[in-house]
């Protein structure tokens, strides 16, 4: 019994970092430009697709991996300046509605040039497991934890101690004043846009050993990553990864050990714990509270 | 000259009976698979005029409609299978939709913005598993096959037929009867509410109230769509309410028209057509041309392809604008082709 609580405990933890890879992106993207991109998780696939290629050509996986991040950035760049600048002064609805249009734009795309055909993806980590107190952790787990602790420390690095950091905090924080004491806005909105889109490359080279590589690898992930982003707060790097750990602790823990439930309707245990978080606290667990002025 | 008569009343009108006229004789000179892509086309156009309801006319982004779309082909699934009268069966599946949405509307529209996008997304990705789960009444992963709605004798007409005029029948009251919602008390209140929240408050409409209805009223739509759903295709599975549907629905009405009732029924037109265009060259390029339209109409015509006429009058106005000083006789070509594509 106590080592099978521990063994959900550790996948579930393991999950959780694969939600978080993800919500970090989406939480940047919101601090940017105060948009939620529901494309974030195909922008995601098709970098993936991207070392995936990369790597069958015969490029060692590490390489292929580094080599689409830093393409990956210049896309997310690209996807910013091309398409989301001319709304970002429109309504959230609009906004909304165009990262969906990329999102079946993309995921199509993957599938244009990839076909829908799951495919294998080389793991960055040895196989193999860890036992720790009676419940196996694969080496790949661990890694990818490690990973993600490493992006979030990077990530409040960036955002507390360097100038970058400050100006981009400045323009989610008020893109007017920030222009006016000369912060070039545009180009900071893309780099935002950048560094999300090189996170989501990073989340789905993480993902892709772990289940098959396909068009639609992420839509369930994304859903996740969506949860534990709007749970953390929407503007909290730290608050978001704490949310995808704990839904994934939750959601294992729910669908294990609540019959009724079980592991095909486990999903719905984020998503309601989400609804009724949201209508308690609107601003997410680790949000700030906004206030609007009429 | 051609602007003139485009606007006159008897025009419209005639057009109108024309287009009625030819709605009524098509299904029989049609082969039978173009009577069920025409029956398609209002089935999901009804499902479309619900998000539009909720997402063009009230300002609350649903990417949830295919749930509610499965719900109402369920309940038809089950009721036709039990033997019900089809008119019971038919308020059932409007009704219960319409109720489910009701108790998830009463908390879920107090959020703003993405927040209702993502409840909504949520809907579809629960009803998915637990319709897989449910098999006593949705027959599983494999769906479910019903036979009815066949045609009575008396009538002499072929299944396809009788379908499509039912279906089509059906359909035509849920679009009158959203035009007149639309176009009433309850529309203007609303617009207001999608316009500015404030301004609504201050005039003593309630947002929360009129949100509340709007998606209320766009379930039932969508129960009602899975009834003629039912009724067009015999056969329900999982697949029909999965979230890719739900997102192209909201796809598909925003391409059609935003706050369009006759936007909704070109939605209806793309979310049939586009998988048939993109299905000649391969069926899995449909996504590509959903996605690449929809960010072009939002580039180019945000209020849909409704707009598309005003919006090329437009352009070329602001053409001919500048190519008047050398030439100046460019107006009158510029303005057929533009009557044309109105007509």
């Amino acid at each position: 019994m106590d080592s099978i609580f521990l063994q959900l405990v550790v996948d579930g933890l393991a999950n959780g970092a694969i939600y978080a890879a993800l919500a970090l992106a989406i939480v940047l993207v919101h601090r940017a430009t105060g948009m939620i991109n529901f494309a974030q998780g195909a922008m995601a696939v098709m970098s993936t697709f991207l070392a995936w290629s990369m790597w069958q050509v015969g490029l060692p996986a590490p390489v292929a991996i580094l080599v689409t991040i830093v393409i990956s950035m210049v896309m997310g760049a690209a996807v910013e300046r091309l398409v989301i600048r001319r709304f970002e002064q429109g309504s959230e609805h609009t906004a909304v509605i165009v990262t969906v249009g990329l999102l079946v734009l993309f995921t199509g795309l993957a599938g244009l040039f990839w076909g829908y055909t799951a495919v294998e993806f080389p793991s960055l980590f040895p196989l193999g497991t860890l036992n720790i107190a009676g419940a196996f952790v694969s080496y790949q787990s661990l890694g990818n934890i490690a990973v993600l602790l490493l992006v979030v420390l990077g990530l409040q690095l960036l955002f507390k101690k360097t100038k970058l950091g400050l100006a981009l905090r400045a323009v989610a924080d008020n893109p007017e004043s920030s222009s006016l004491s000369g912060i070039p806005v545009g180009n900071l909105l893309m780099v935002g846009w950048g560094l999300a889109a090189a996170l989501g490359a990073l989340a789905g080279a993480l993902i892709a050993p772990k289940v098959f590589l396909d068009p639609h690898m992420l839509d369930q992930v994304l859903v996740y990553a969506l949860a534990a982003a709007i749970l953390g707060g929407l503007n909290s790097p730290l608050g978001a990864v704490v949310a995808a750990m704990l839904i994934g602790v939750v959601e294992n823990l729910a669908g294990h050990y609540i019959t009724i439930i079980g592991d095909d309707l486990k999903i719905a245990v984020p998503l309601i714990a989400m609804f009724i978080i949201l209508l308690v606290r609107p601003q997410g667990l680790f949000g700030q509270k906004e206030v609007v002025r009429v | 000259m051609n602007r003139t008569i485009f606007k006159r009343r008897w025009f419209r009108i005639s057009v109108i009976a024309v287009l009625a006229l030819a709605a009524v004789l098509a299904p029989l000179e049609l082969v039978p698979y173009a009577n069920y892509q025409l029956t398609m086309i209002a089935v999901m156009g009804v499902a479309i005029l619900g998000v539009n309801i909720i997402t063009g006319y009230t300002g609350q982004i649903s990417l949830g409609q295919s749930a509610f779309l499965g719900l109402g082909a369920y309940v038809t699934a089950y009721g036709v299978t039990e033997g019900w009268p089809v008119p019971l069966v038919f308020l059932l599946a409007a009704v219960i939709p319409g109720a489910v949405g009701l108790l998830i509307a009463l908390p879920a529209v107090r959020l703003k913005g993405a927040s209702i996008a993502m409840v909504t997304i949520s809907l579809p990705i629960i009803a998915d598993p637990l319709a897989k789960r449910l098999t006593d009444i949705t027959g599983g992963s494999a769906g479910i096959t019903v036979q009815w709605m066949s045609a009575p004798e008396w009538t002499g007409l072929a299944d396809d037929q009788w379908r499509y005029y039912i279906v089509g029948a059906i359909a035509l009251v849920f679009f009158v009867l959203a035009w007149n919602l639309t176009r009433g008390r309850i529309g203007r209140a609303f617009a207001i509410v999608r316009d500015n929240e404030a301004v609504a408050t201050s005039m003593g409409i309630s947002s929360y109230k009129y949100k509340v209805l709007a998606f209320t009223i766009a379930s039932a739509y969508g129960g009602v769509a899975g009834f003629l759903y039912l009724a067009a295709v015999q056969y329900m599975s999982p697949a029909t309410l999965s979230f890719i549907v739900g997102i192209n629905l909201l796809a598909a009405m925003i391409i059609g028209g935003s706050a369009s009732i006759i936007g909704s029924l070109f939605g209806g037109v793309f979310y049939v057509f586009i998988p048939v265009v993109a299905g000649q060259i391969d069926p899995s390029h449909t996504p590509i041309v959903y996605g690449a339209a929809l960010l072009l109409i939002l580039f180019l015509a945000p209020g849909g392809v409704v707009t598309l006429p005003r919006v090329l009058r437009r352009l070329m106005g602001r053409r001919t604008g500048r190519q008047q000083q050398p030439g100046g006789g460019d107006d009158q070509a510029t303005e057929s082709s533009a009557g044309k594509v109105t007509s």
